[in-house]
C-alpha cells in the first residue's frame, strides 16, 4: 500500500510538472486554445481581418517582452509602453510612437504609412522580389504575406500566409516548410526557407554564448524588398555596404569586437558580439561565442534589426553618434576597428 | 637623484599659511608650500604626473590630427539612399565607390561655385580642390580654372575625370610620358592609352598607390590611417596620400600660409630616391626629371647645358657655382616660388645653396589661373621686371 501511494505520488508530481511547463519556445504551440483563440472567438471567420490578429497576440500593454498566454510563452514585437529590453527582432514601440518613421517598419495595425516612402520599400527592385504577387506599395506593410516578411509571400493575406504554422512541426529548421523556416521566414513556397538557430527566448537576455544564429539566407529575405541594397558584386570597391561576404580576416576586421580579448592560443578567433552579429555558413547546433574572420559572414542584421529600433534606419546603434578618429567603441567600430581610434 | 638636487628640500623653510590636516589613512594634507618627508611621495607623484602629462601631451598632439575625425555619415552613405531616394551630387549619379557621398569630389569638390576652400562638417575639415573662393586657392591650386561649366581653360590645369573632359591630342596623354618607369611599389603603366583620362588616384592619377588601377582601391583606407608620421611607407603615411612621397603637410593646406609656416617639400639632388615630390611628377612627366629611373640627364641635360629646365638640383650645383650667382639673392623662402629641402620641416624661412629647385617651384599641381599650371603668368614675366616676381624670384639678375 505504501509503495502504491509513493507510486501514485510520483505520477501525480510528474503530471503536475508537465502541466507547469510553459510551451511555445519556438516549438509547436499547444495548450489552452482559448488563451489565443479566445481573444477572437470568430477568428477563423474573421480571417480577412489579417494583420491585426498577428499584432494583437504579439503585443503587450506592459514592459515585458515575453508574455504568457495560458501556458504558452509569446514573444512580443510591440509594447505599447517602452519595452524593458527589445527582443532580437527589435520592438515596434519605437516606430509606433512619435519617434519618426525612420526607426522601424511601418506595419499595419501598429502605425500608419511612412510619410516619405509612401509605402514603397527603399531600394525595392521587382527583379529581386521572388513573390509572384510582388510588393504592392498601395497596400500597407504587413507582418506576413506578399506585403510582409513572414510566411508565404505568394499569398496576399498575411494571416493566411502563416496559417497553421504555429501548430505545425517546426523542427528541424531546414527551410522545407514555413513552420520549419527560421522565425517562419519562408519567402515563397518554391524557395527554401531561411535556416538558422532560434534562441529559446527570442534574444532576451542574449550574450555571446546565448543568441540566435543567423544564416546568410536571411539576407535574401531582406533583398526581396530592398533588392538594390543587396549588391550582387562581391568585390570592392563597394558602392553600397556589402552583405553576404565574409568578414575579412585581414586588416581592421581581424580584430572584430576589440574590447574582448582572445585566447592566447587562438589569436585568430574573436568573441561574438550581439551588438553586431554575424551569419554562419553552417548553422551550429548551439550558439557559438566565437567569430571567425574570413569565414563568418556580414549580414543585413549585422547592423540592423528587423522590426524597429530606437535608432534611425532601424540600426542597432545611433549612427549619428558614431565618430571616427576619436577612440569610439561599439556600433560600426565593432567591425571597423581601425576607424574608431 | 636626491630631492635636494631637484630643489624640493628648499621648501622646508617655507611658511605655513594654511592649516595642515591628516586624513584617515594618515596622509598629511598640507599646503603646497610646505614639504617634508611624509609628503615627498606627493611631490614625487606630482613630478610623475607632470612627466606623464608631458608625454601624453606629446603623444596626443601627434595623434590628434592624425586621421579623419567625424561622423561616418558626413562622408559615407551606406546604401546610396536617403529618405527612400537615391542621392546625386551635382549632376553626377551614383552609387559611388567606397560608399562615399559622391566619390572624391563629393567631399573635396562639394560646391564648385561656393566660397569655401576648406569645408568643416562636424569635426572633419575637408580641403576643397574645386571652389570659387576669392584668394582661397590652396597649395595645389584650384580645379575651378579647368572645370567644365565654369568657363574652363584646359591649359591651366590637369583634366581630371569628373571635373573636365579629356583634352584633345596630343594633350590627352601626359607630356613627356615614358612607359614602365619605376614607381613606388612597382612599375608604372607600359603606355598611356589615348582614351584614358586622368583620375584623382591610382595608376592613371597622382594620389594613392599607382600600381593599383582602381582609384578608390589605390587610396583605400588612407583617410582613416594613422598619418602622424609621414614616411612614405603606406599611402596613409605619404605626403598628401601621394604614395611613397615624403614631406611636411601644412595644417591648412597652405591657406594663409606664411614664410615660416608652409608645406615642406622634399627634394633630393642625388637622384637616388623616389620619395621626392618631383619624382611623383616625373612618374608621368618622366622626360622632365633627371632621375635615372625617369628621363635622366639625357633628357634634362646637366649643369653646363640644360635641355629642359632642371628640377631636383640645388642652387649650389648651378653652372659656375653658387657664390656670386644670381640665385644667391634668393635668400628668404617665397610662397610664390617655393623650394624643396632634403629634410623639410615646413618652417624653413631661409633659402641657401642647399635649397632645391623642384617642379612645384614653378607649377601648381591641380590647376592655376595661368597656362601650364604655372604659379605666375609667364606671358607677363619679362627681363627687367623690377618686381622680381615669378621666374625672377630665383633668376634675380634677369630682373635688373
Amino acid at each position: 500500500m505504501k509503495r502504491q501511494l509513493i507510486f501514485l505520488g510520483v505520477i501525480f508530481l510528474f503530471i503536475l510538472f508537465l502541466i507547469q511547463i510553459p510551451k511555445g519556445n519556438g516549438a509547436i504551440v499547444s495548450d489552452d486554445c482559448g488563451a489565443c483563440h479566445g481573444l477572437y472567438p470568430q477568428m477563423i471567420e474573421e480571417i480577412r481581418a489579417g494583420n491585426i490578429l498577428c499584432v494583437n497576440c504579439h503585443s503587450n500593454a506592459d514592459r515585458d517582452t515575453i508574455k504568457t498566454l495560458g501556458g504558452v510563452r509569446v514573444p512580443i514585437v510591440y509594447n505599447t509602453v517602452k519595452p524593458l529590453k527589445p527582443l532580437a527582432g527589435g520592438n515596434f514601440y519605437y516606430v509606433a510612437r512619435d519617434f519618426g518613421d525612420r526607426r522601424g517598419h511601418n506595419v499595419d495595425g501598429i502605425t500608419s504609412q511612412d510619410a516619405k516612402f509612401r509605402g514603397a520599400p527603399p531600394g525595392y527592385n521587382r527583379a529581386y522580389d521572388p513573390s509572384i504577387i510582388g510588393y504592392n506599395p498601395e497596400r500597407p506593410l504587413t507582418c506576413a504575406g506578399s506585403n510582409g516578411c513572414h510566411g508565404n509571400r505568394n499569398i496576399k493575406d498575411p494571416f493566411e500566409a502563416v496559417y497553421g504554422t504555429h501548430h505545425a512541426v517546426d523542427k528541424p529548421l531546414d527551410g522545407s516548410t514555413t513552420a520549419k523556416s527560421y522565425r517562419y521566414l519562408k519567402n515563397t513556397g518554391k524557395i527554401k526557407g531561411v535556416e538558422g538557430l532560434e534562441d529559446d527566448d527570442w534574444g532576451d537576455n542574449s550574450s555571446s554564448k546565448k543568441h540566435n544564429e543567423y544564416s546568410p539566407m536571411i539576407d535574401n529575405l531582406c533583398k526581396g524588398c530592398h533588392g538594390d541594397f543587396h549588391s550582387m558584386n562581391k568585390t570592392g570597391p563597394w558602392f553600397r555596404h556589402p552583405t553576404g561576404i565574409s568578414l575579412p580576416r585581414v586588416g581592421e576586421y581581424a580584430f572584430y569586437n576589440p574590447d574582448m580579448p582572445t585566447l592566447p592560443d587562438r589569436p585568430d578567433i574573436r568573441i561574438y558580439n550581439t551588438g553586431a552579429p554575424v551569419g554562419r555558413k553552417e548553422i551550429p547546433d548551439s550558439p557559438g561565442n566565437e567569430v571567425n574572420p574570413g569565414k563568418d559572414i556580414v549580414i543585413c542584421l549585422s547592423c540592423h534589426v528587423a522590426h524597429s529600433s530606437p535608432y534611425e534606419s532601424i540600426l542597432r546603434w545611433d549612427y549619428d553618434a558614431i565618430v571616427s578618429g576619436e577612440a569610439g567603441k561599439g556600433g560600426c567600430f565593432i567591425c571597423h576597428t581601425g576607424k574608431g581610434e | 637623484m636626491s630631492y635636494r638636487k631637484r630643489g624640493i628640500v628648499e621648501k622646508v623653510m617655507a611658511t605655513v599659511t594654511t592649516p595642515v590636516s591628516v586624513t584617515c589613512s594618515g596622509y598629511v594634507r598640507k599646503p603646497n608650500d610646505v614639504a617634508d618627508r611624509r609628503n615627498r611621495h606627493r611631490d614625487r607623484n606630482h613630478f610623475t604626473f607632470i612627466l606623464l602629462y608631458a608625454i601624453c601631451s606629446l603623444l596626443f598632439a601627434t595623434v590628434v590630427d592624425a586621421r579623419v575625425k567625424g561622423k561616418c555619415k558626413d562622408c559615407h552613405s551606406m546604401h546610396y539612399s536617403y529618405e527612400g531616394k537615391e542621392m546625386t551630387y551635382g549632376d553626377r549619379p551614383g552609387p559611388f565607390p567606397v560608399l562615399t557621398q559622391g566619390g572624391c569630389l563629393g567631399c573635396h569638390g562639394q560646391n564648385p561655385a561656393g566660397a569655401e576652400n576648406i569645408i568643416t562638417i562636424g569635426k572633419a575639415r575637408i580641403p576643397q580642390v574645386l571652389h570659387h573662393m576669392e584668394n582661397g586657392d590652396l597649395a595645389a591650386g584650384n580645379f575651378y580654372y579647368v572645370a567644365d561649366g565654369y568657363n574652363p581653360d584646359y591649359s591651366k590645369g590637369h583634366n581630371v575625370s569628373g571635373i573636365s573632359l579629356q583634352e584633345s591630342p596630343p594633350m590627352n596623354t601626359p607630356p613627356s610620358f615614358i612607359g614602365s618607369v619605376i614607381i613606388p611599389g612597382g612599375i608604372g603603366p607600359v603606355e598611356w592609352p589615348g582614351q584614358q583620362q586622368l583620375t584623382c588616384a591610382g595608376t592613371w592619377g597622382c594620389h594613392g598607390d599607382r600600381t593599383v588601377e582602381d582609384p578608390y582601391k589605390a587610396i583605400y583606407g588612407a583617410h582613416h590611417a594613422d598619418d602622424s608620421l609621414i614616411d612614405g611607407s603606406t599611402v596613409g603615411r605619404s605626403y598628401r596620400f601621394l604614395y611613397g612621397i615624403k614631406g611636411k603637410e601644412h595644417r591648412d593646406w597652405e591657406y594663409q600660409a606664411t614664410v615660416s609656416s608652409h608645406n615642406g617639400y622634399k627634394g633630393s639632388i642625388a637622384h637616388d630616391t623616389m620619395d621626392t615630390i618631383s619624382y611623383l611628377c616625373g612618374e608621368c612627366h618622366a622626360r622632365f626629371h633627371p632621375h635615372p629611373n625617369l628621363g635622366g640627364t639625357v633628357e634634362v641635360g646637366y649643369s653646363t647645358l640644360w635641355l629642359r629646365h632642371p628640377s631636383e638640383i640645388a642652387f649650389s650645383t648651378v653652372h659656375g657655382g653658387y657664390a656670386g650667382s644670381e640665385y644667391q639673392d634668393y635668400i628668404r623662402y617665397s610662397l610664390e616660388a617655393p623650394v624643396a629641402y632634403i629634410n623639410p620641416t615646413g618652417g624653413e624661412e631661409v633659402v641657401d645653396e642647399n635649397s632645391i629647385i623642384m617642379c612645384l617651384s614653378c607649377h601648381r599641381t591641380h590647376a592655376s589661373p595661368y597656362p601650364n599650371i604655372l604659379r605666375w603668368d609667364y606671358e607677363k614675366t619679362s627681363i627687367g621686371d623690377i618686381t622680381k616676381e615669378g621666374c625672377l624670384t630665383c633668376h634675380t639678375r634677369k630682373g635688373q
